[in-house]
């Protein structure tokens, strides 16, 4: 017997048998589409995530449903341009099973499957190709958390390997998931409770299994937020702690080694910064007479005093005084100084002689027995302003002479002249 | 020695019926303008007015040895008491001593010749130091202040060296501070 056919054979039992068991849905994506496949994740779930195969055929790829959970969950559809390994493989795949579940459009794609069935060797024509998103969105790209990707990993190896390195046991173990409606974990916007009960309900129970919350960003329905308070301004820092952090210690090599013993040893300079004492010094002065003195009322009350506050009686007395000193000293010298010059007089003659003119009229007003002020009055008819005269200025010579008298004085007068006659003798 | 004080009484005599004017123990004497004097004066040379001066002055001279009898030992008190008295009754003014050292200064006030007389007066109080003393002296100037004139009785010498710093702006009191120091210095 040809061994091809003994082992064709045995594929077609393998594949019986294989066909006889359930299987689940499968999300299988054509290798053709692979390339397709946006999600730049190298991780191994990444590449079975997308069906962009089916998206030509199916109108959920493109609507930006922001719910696609179920639509990434969903096998992709039919596998026409499945490889003959693959066809081999799962001559009954899922994605055809659940087709109760595709909308009503689905049908309108048959007359394409049909002209495509001629790609069944898996090569896609540039037309259909074109015919594909050239992007996802966001939305569409699910990551699949390890529980999603469960059943459609157990998928993966089948598709990857070879009819000899198929392992129908974890198939078994797969749960299908396809009909789950829980969205995925790594949704980008979980599902919104309805009230406040089911919120606190969702968070307890995240709580409990140990999820944590992440955290969202405010929508910007949510309206105008608190303001931040305002930050406290940094403390004072404890000038004792800074003393004590900035003096570091010396070390344990402080002390002189055993070699250094009897030596002069040259001290290294202080380590650490230098220490300068800024305190205010009021604080010291005001620390200084806190308790020992009392303060004296500032500059605002100088000079105040109560207007009650009455003198004593013998101020009275030395106030009379004040005034009465105050006021002789505030007596103008008689204007006949000034102003009665004798070449000031209106009669007053070239030959220095004047008339006499009637001295001003003099009151005396004591408002004391003791002091008498007196009150000059004025020329009325002065119209003419004092005229100072001023003494000439010397010539410059010597004002004096002195001489010495040591010679006796002559008892006769022709001793003198003999002596005047002596003068300038040589 | 005590010297007799100068009595002007009866010093003038006027005869009237004869029309003559005498001083006492002297010639007849002539009243005229002082002005008139003064125009003469000025009207005629240095020398005769000194001439006309130094006569004066041995007049009062004269008169004064007469009074005094040795004017050699006469004080200097007695000198002024006497010769300033024969000069006032001549008319020239008031005669007053100064001595400044060794420096003899006689000055006259209230002379009515003023300034233009000064050269009479000195010329009188040479006249009668030659004819009372004896001495050959010369009365040089030194200044004027008003109705004051001052005269250094000295030599010919020393009035020469006083004259040449007065012309030169020394002052009267400098010069004869010069001459007192030269003539110390001297001896």
């Amino acid at each position: 017997m040809n061994p091809e056919v003994a082992r064709l054979e045995e594929l077609l039992a393998r594949v019986r048998r294989n066909a006889a068991l359930p299987r689940p849905a499968r999300g299988v994506a054509p290798r053709a589409a692979q390339p397709a496949v946006s999600t730049p994740s190298p991780s191994p779930v990444a590449p079975i995530v997308a069906a962009p195969a089916p998206a030509a055929f199916s109108a959920p790829v493109v609507i930006p449903d922001p719910m696609p959970a179920p639509a990434s969950v969903k096998p992709p559809a039919p596998a026409f341009n499945d490889t003959v390994d693959d066809l081999l493989a799962d001559p009954f795949p899922a994605s055809s099973a659940p087709q109760q579940a595709a909308p009503p459009e689905a049908a309108a794609p048959d007359a394409a499957f049909a002209e495509t069935k001629e790609h069944i060797s898996g090569v896609m024509p540039a037309a259909v190709a074109a015919e594909e998103p050239e992007e996802l969105l966001e939305d569409d790209i699910v990551e699949m958390s390890p529980i999603a990707a469960a059943p459609v990993e157990a998928v993966v190896p089948a598709a990857r390997s070879s009819l000899d390195e198929l392992d129908f046991e974890d198939e078994e173990s797969a749960q299908p998931t396809a009909n789950e409606e829980e969205p995925p974990v790594s949704s980008s916007r979980s599902k919104v409770a309805g009230t406040m009960d089911e919120a606190l309900a969702q968070a307890a129970a995240q709580m409990d299994e140990g999820r944590e919350v992440p955290l969202k960003t405010p929508p910007p329905e949510s309206g105008p937020q608190a303001a931040m308070p305002p930050m406290p301004a940094p403390a004072a820092p404890d000038m004792d702690e800074l003393l004590e952090a900035d003096i570091l210690p010396v070390g344990a090599n402080a002390g002189p080694t055993q070699e250094q013993l009897g030596q002069t040893i040259d001290l290294d300079d202080a380590r650490g910064p230098r220490l300068e004492l800024d305190h205010p010094q009021v604080a010291l002065a005001e620390a200084a007479h806190e308790e020992l003195e009392v303060s004296l009322p500032q500059r605002e009350f100088g000079g105040g005093y109560q207007e009650n506050l009455m003198p004593p009686p013998e101020a009275r007395q030395d106030l009379d005084a004040h005034l009465q000193r105050v006021g002789d000293e505030a007596i103008a010298p008689p204007p006949e100084s000034l102003a009665q010059l004798p070449s000031m007089q209106p009669g007053a003659s070239a030959s220095g002689m004047y008339a006499a003119q009637p001295t001003p009229a003099v009151t005396t007003e004591s408002p004391t027995q003791a002091v008498s002020t007196v009150t000059v009055e004025a020329a009325a008819n002065a119209e003419f302003a004092p005229e100072l005269l001023a003494r000439p200025e010397l010539s410059p010579g010597p004002v004096a002479k002195f001489i010495r008298a040591d010679a006796p004085r002559p008892s006769t007068f022709l001793e003198l002249l003999d002596s005047s006659l002596a003068l300038g003798r040589d | 020695m005590m010297s007799p004080r100068f009595d002007p009484s009866y010093a003038l005599e006027f005869d009237l019926g004869r029309g003559q004017i005498r001083v006492a123990n002297a010639a007849e004497r002539v009243v005229v303008p002082s002005d008139a004097l003064l125009a003469l004066c000025q009207a005629a040379n240095e020398e005769a007015v000194r001439d006309f001066g130094r006569r004066l002055g041995t007049e009062a001279g004269r008169a004064l040895l007469g009074r005094l009898g040795d004017a050699g030992q006469a004080s200097l008190e007695a000198v002024v008491e006497h010769l300033g008295g024969e000069l006032a009754l001549m008319g020239l003014g008031s005669l007053a001593l100064e001595r400044w050292g060794s420096a003899l200064v006689l000055s006259l006030f209230h002379s009515p010749l003023g300034q233009a007389g000064d050269l009479l007066l000195g010329s009188v109080l040479e006249g009668a130091a030659q004819r009372a003393f004896g001495r050959d002296v010369v009365a040089a100037k030194l200044m004027r202040d008003g109705d004051q004139v001052r005269f250094l009785i000295t030599s010919r010498m020393g009035a020469d060296k006083a004259h040449g710093w007065l012309s030169s702006g020394v002052a009267w009191g400098e010069v004869l501070s010069r001459l007192v120091g030269s003539t110390r210095g001297v001896s």
